[in-house]
């Protein structure tokens, strides 16, 4: 007879050492650039979720003509734009605007992505030759005059059905990396062992081969979340992304369309320029450090 | 009636191309193979890379579709369409041949060991870790190994680990893809002779898949010898290795090195008689595409592919 | 080769159909249809109803969907209801201006990308490699918008070197070498910041592209035959370079597509991407429909045309 006198949680602890995300997370540490970007990004998402929660939205986006165009001064820290509109407040919920579509869109094109491109490649065959026909539909449309055309004819849009626009249109990616991922995964022994072993096609799919892919999904949704900020601002310095009424960074840059305030009033568009750039650097560089990390014969340390 | 029993097996995998990706033509992995395997033996296929003999093991357990053909599994056929929800995969069950491979990395022993048993048995966690154990013991691990990964372990001890899953739900039939082939040579010996205690303790029936001619002496008692889809001689361990008749395996056979080296002289005589027959009698062997004849009965065991005219 | 081809071109036609289906579809969402803003609104609603039974307005939508590909493939677009002509002609105004936007920007891309990315894959690690994976590294990072914005300030407003709008300078007869220059001089600032922008995915590319290269079987034995270095380079590492990236030459005009949208409109040079831009915002919808159609047809173009580029230049294609 067999003695079990395992203590479950000592033991889990003592072999995670070397789990995958142990390994991302070493990797990032070591990597001092990608340390200061991540902690950069941290700060400033939790300094602009707290800010704006204390801040009073209607407040800011109130028209004071009385204020109109003012330079950076002691009571508008970045001046105030043609509605007398403080800027430093709409930067603030502007980023959390950004960042929180950024953040939606890249989970649910990352939720889409991922279940495309893992069935696609699990089954294979003529499955997958009818689901990439598909994707390279999508690919090739041209992208962003399909969602303004959307967001223009779509009445009445709200950030949700924004999110879902965008969506739309930017599973693709993703869907490919994985799927070619998952053609080679399948091939391997021990997704054949677990058909072997009576387990079901789908837990399969999601239970064996997924954890498998985990790397790159991670290192595909951050550098995912750095471009679909870098869209959405895009769109709405184009004016077909949020409404006025919820600024975002891109809705700040919207007004150095007009080629007076681009040329007299820089501290309207510079400062979103500037920290969209930021966060976009700063989340890539977090991405690439990952991408070394899961590529053992780039890894540092 | 007889445990398994292979008949006229065929696997043919589809060439595509032209313009529609149509079916143009077809490799015949498996060409036509028939067998027979009785309770708690051990039957070994030779052959080298290529021959089929992968796709038959793959064929009989599912993994590979069968274009035609009957396995009666215990006087059931798994080819028939009208079987299918029969679930099989209890009483068969497959070792592979690379360990790195078929464990997954992302996975901890207990997760891969308790796969089979959480597919078909309702066991509470604590049962289920008990299990595991115990099965780990029967492979000769330790208990704390539950809560390791797959990376954490030897090629042998990986090896092992595979078996535990394999014998997990107590199959009847094992087919063992040469189990031992990416293994080093002197952890080879511990996992051959580890996988007949079990089979005698559990009863078992081994298909025994390799190209080592000296591996399935060891282990088979009856040998089926498969060249390019087809079987050239089929007989017990004693037919083939003592009275070879197909050229082929007489080739294989010469090819056995021999350690004695007061056999050696004796040893190239024969290796030089093969040559010359090789070279001289090819034709009698193979049809003008250079596959096998059909098997024709040599003995009450021994079969060998051999055209009608010679004999 | 032939047969990739062939299977390719079978694949683009259903594609071309999806898409006019798509748009289509669009164009029966947007509000008003074919007659707003052509008629009268004096007219009294019966002659308003027999003008729309008579331009099939009220048929199925799959009968109104095959007239409107039909006059479609027959150069018929609708018209503009805010310039009062046929789409088609407007369209081909602007056109012109997005080709020569397009064609400047992608000379200036390969000038810069050709250069950078060998010098970049053949001295890497170096401290000039460093320099220029610095450059695609943020050029990455950089969204097109904003960098042609910040372009514009400081060279067009700031130091006034390049002009900030149009596409040529008012008064200069057409035909003069006045011009063509001024045109030129239009179109710099536009093209270049596009092409800084959308050359670092070639850039990187082409490095490492010949970083691969460079440690393949092939070229050990090209240096053990005892080729100069520079041989081993033009003869062979570049060759087997620089072939991968003209199959990128399809893809990037779809990109184009999406840039010169933003281009366009900060530049306020008058294209199609500007075009698209004013039609949506004064909700001329015919033009949109059509130049959506337009810019999806060429992309699909232009996939295909990199995949015959790459059946072409990648024998395991060829194969295929």
């Amino acid at each position: 007879m067999v003695k079990v006198d395992v203590d479950v949680k000592e033991e889990k602890k003592a072999h995670k050492s070397q789990s995958s995300l142990n390994i991302l997370w070493r990797e990032i540490v070591r990597d001092k650039l990608a340390l200061v970007s991540l902690i950069f990004f941290v700060s400033i998402t939790v300094v602009v979720f707290t800010v704006s929660a204390v801040l009073d939205l209607d407040q800011i986006v109130k028209v004071d003509l009385f204020s109109i165009h003012q330079a950076p001064n002691q009571e508008f820290w970045l001046g105030t734009d043609y509605g007398g509109r403080d800027v430093f407040g709409q930067l603030i919920i502007g980023t959390r605007n950004s960042l929180w579509i950024g953040f939606i869109v890249t989970f649910l094109t990352g939720i889409i992505g991922v279940t495309f491109g893992l069935v696609a490649g699990y089954f294979g065959g003529h499955v997958d030759n009818v689901m990439m026909r598909i994707l390279d539909f999508f690919q090739i449309l041209p992208f962003l005059m399909i969602v303004i055309v959307f967001v223009a004819i779509v009445p009445s849009y709200s950030t949700l059905a924004f999110s879902l626009i965008m969506t739309a249109f930017l599973w693709m990616g993703i869907a490919r990396l994985v799927r070619s991922k998952a053609l080679q995964e399948r091939e391997l022994d021990y997704a054949q062992a677990s058909k072997t072993l009576g387990t079901p096609q789908w837990k399969i799919m999601f239970g064996q081969v997924l954890p498998n892919l985990s790397s790159l999904i991670i290192v595909t949704m951050t550098l995912n979340l750095a471009a679909n900020i870098g869209l959405e601002s895009g769109l709405s310095f184009l004016g077909f992304g949020f409404p006025e009424s919820t600024p975002s960074l891109g809705t700040l840059l919207s007004y150095a369309r007009n080629p007076q305030t681009l040329e007299y009033r820089w501290w309207i568009w510079l400062p979103a320029a500037i920290l969209i750039f930021l966060l976009m650097l700063s989340v890539r560089n977090v991405g690439e450090a990952l991408k070394r990390a899961t590529d053992a014969r780039q890894r540092r340390g | 009636m007889t445990f398994l029993e292979i008949n006229d097996l065929k696997v043919h995998f589809p060439i595509r191309g032209g313009i529609f990706n149509r079916k143009i033509d077809s490799i015949r992995a498996v060409d036509g193979i028939s067998f027979q395997i009785e309770a708690g033996q051990t039957y070994g296929i030779v052959g080298e890379s290529g021959s089929g003999k992968t796709t038959t093991g793959r064929a009989i357990i599912g993994l590979n579709q069968i274009t035609s053909g009957q396995i009666i599994f215990q006087g059931i056929d798994l080819a028939d369409k009208k079987n299918k929800k029969i679930d099989f995969r209890k009483d068969i069950q497959m070792i592979f041949q690379d360990p790195y491979s078929s464990l997954n990395p992302k996975k901890r022993v207990l997760d891969i060991v308790a796969e089979p048993l959480r597919n078909y048995e309702k066991l509470t966690k604590k049962e289920e870790i008990y299990r595991v154990a115990e099965l780990l013991e029967k492979v000769g691990l330790s208990e704390e190994s539950i809560y390791k990964y797959p990376h954490q372990f030897s090629g042998g001890q990986r090896q092992r680990i595979g078996i535990a899953r394999a014998i997990a739900l107590k199959p009847k039939l094992i087919i063992a893809d040469e189990p031992v082939s990416a293994l080093d040579v002197s952890v080879q010996a511990q996992v051959l002779n580890f996988m007949r205690d079990i089979q005698e303790e559990l009863n078992l029936t081994y298909l025994f898949i390799s190209h080592d001619l000296g591996i399935v002496k060891h282990m088979s008692d009856r040998i089926g010898i498969m060249y390019k889809g087809r079987y050239v001689e089929e007989g017990s361990t004693d037919d083939i290795f003592t009275n070879p008749q197909h050229i082929y395996t007489k080739r294989l056979v010469a090819a056995i090195p021999d350690i004695n080296p007061k056999n050696r002289a004796k040893q190239k005589t024969f290796r030089e008689e093969v040559q010359k027959e090789y070279e001289q009698a090819y034709h009698d062997y193979f049809d003008e595409e250079g596959l096998a004849y059909d098997l024709r009965r040599q003995s009450e065991t021994h079969l060998v592919a051999l055209p009608e005219r010679v004999n | 080769m032939w047969k990739f081809i062939t299977r390719r071109l079978l694949i683009t036609l259903p594609q071309i159909i999806l898409l006019s289906v798509l748009v289509f579809i669009m164009a029966q969402m947007m509000p008003g249809d074919a007659l707003t803003g052509l008629v009268d609104p004096n007219l009294d609603p019966a002659t308003i109803a027999e003008q729309r039974e008579r331009l099939g307005l009220n048929d199925p939508w799959h009968i109104q969907y095959v007239n409107w590909v039909g006059n479609a493939l027959q150069g018929d677009l609708g018209q503009s209801f805010r310039f009062k002509i046929d789409v088609t002609d407007l369209i081909g105004q602007r056109l012109n201006n997005t080709i020569w936007l397009s064609l400047l920007t992608l000379i200036f891309t390969y000038i810069i990308a050709i250069p950078l990315g060998i010098t970049s894959g053949r001295y890497n690690d170096t401290l000039r490699d460093q320099m220029i994976t610095g450059y695609t590294y943020i050029g990455f990072a950089t969204p097109l918008f904003i960098f042609a914005l910040v372009l514009l300030w400081i060279f067009g407003f700031q130091l006034g070197w390049f002009p900030t709008g149009s596409s040529v300078a008012p008064g200069l007869t057409r035909g003069t070498f006045e011009y063509y220059v001024s045109r030129l001089h239009h179109l710099m600032l536009p093209a270049l910041s596009m092409a800084l922008i959308t050359t670092v995915n070639t850039v990187q590319y082409l490095r490492n592209e010949i970083i691969d290269t460079k440690q393949k079987d092939f070229i050990l034995t090209a240096r053990a035959k005892g080729a100069s270095e520079s041989r081993v380079y033009n003869r062979h590492v570049f060759r087997n370079s620089l072939l991968p990236i003209a199959a990128l030459f399809g893809f990037e005009i779809t990109g184009l597509i999406g840039g010169t949208v933003f281009i366009e409109t900060i530049y306020s040079y008058p294209g199609m991407g500007l075009l698209f831009m004013e039609s949506i915002t004064q909700r001329d919808y015919s033009v949109v429909t059509a130049v959506v159609l337009l810019f999806g047809i060429a992309s699909i173009l232009g996939a295909l045309l990199s995949d015959i580029i790459l059946s072409l230049v990648d024998p395991r294609i060829r194969i295929k």
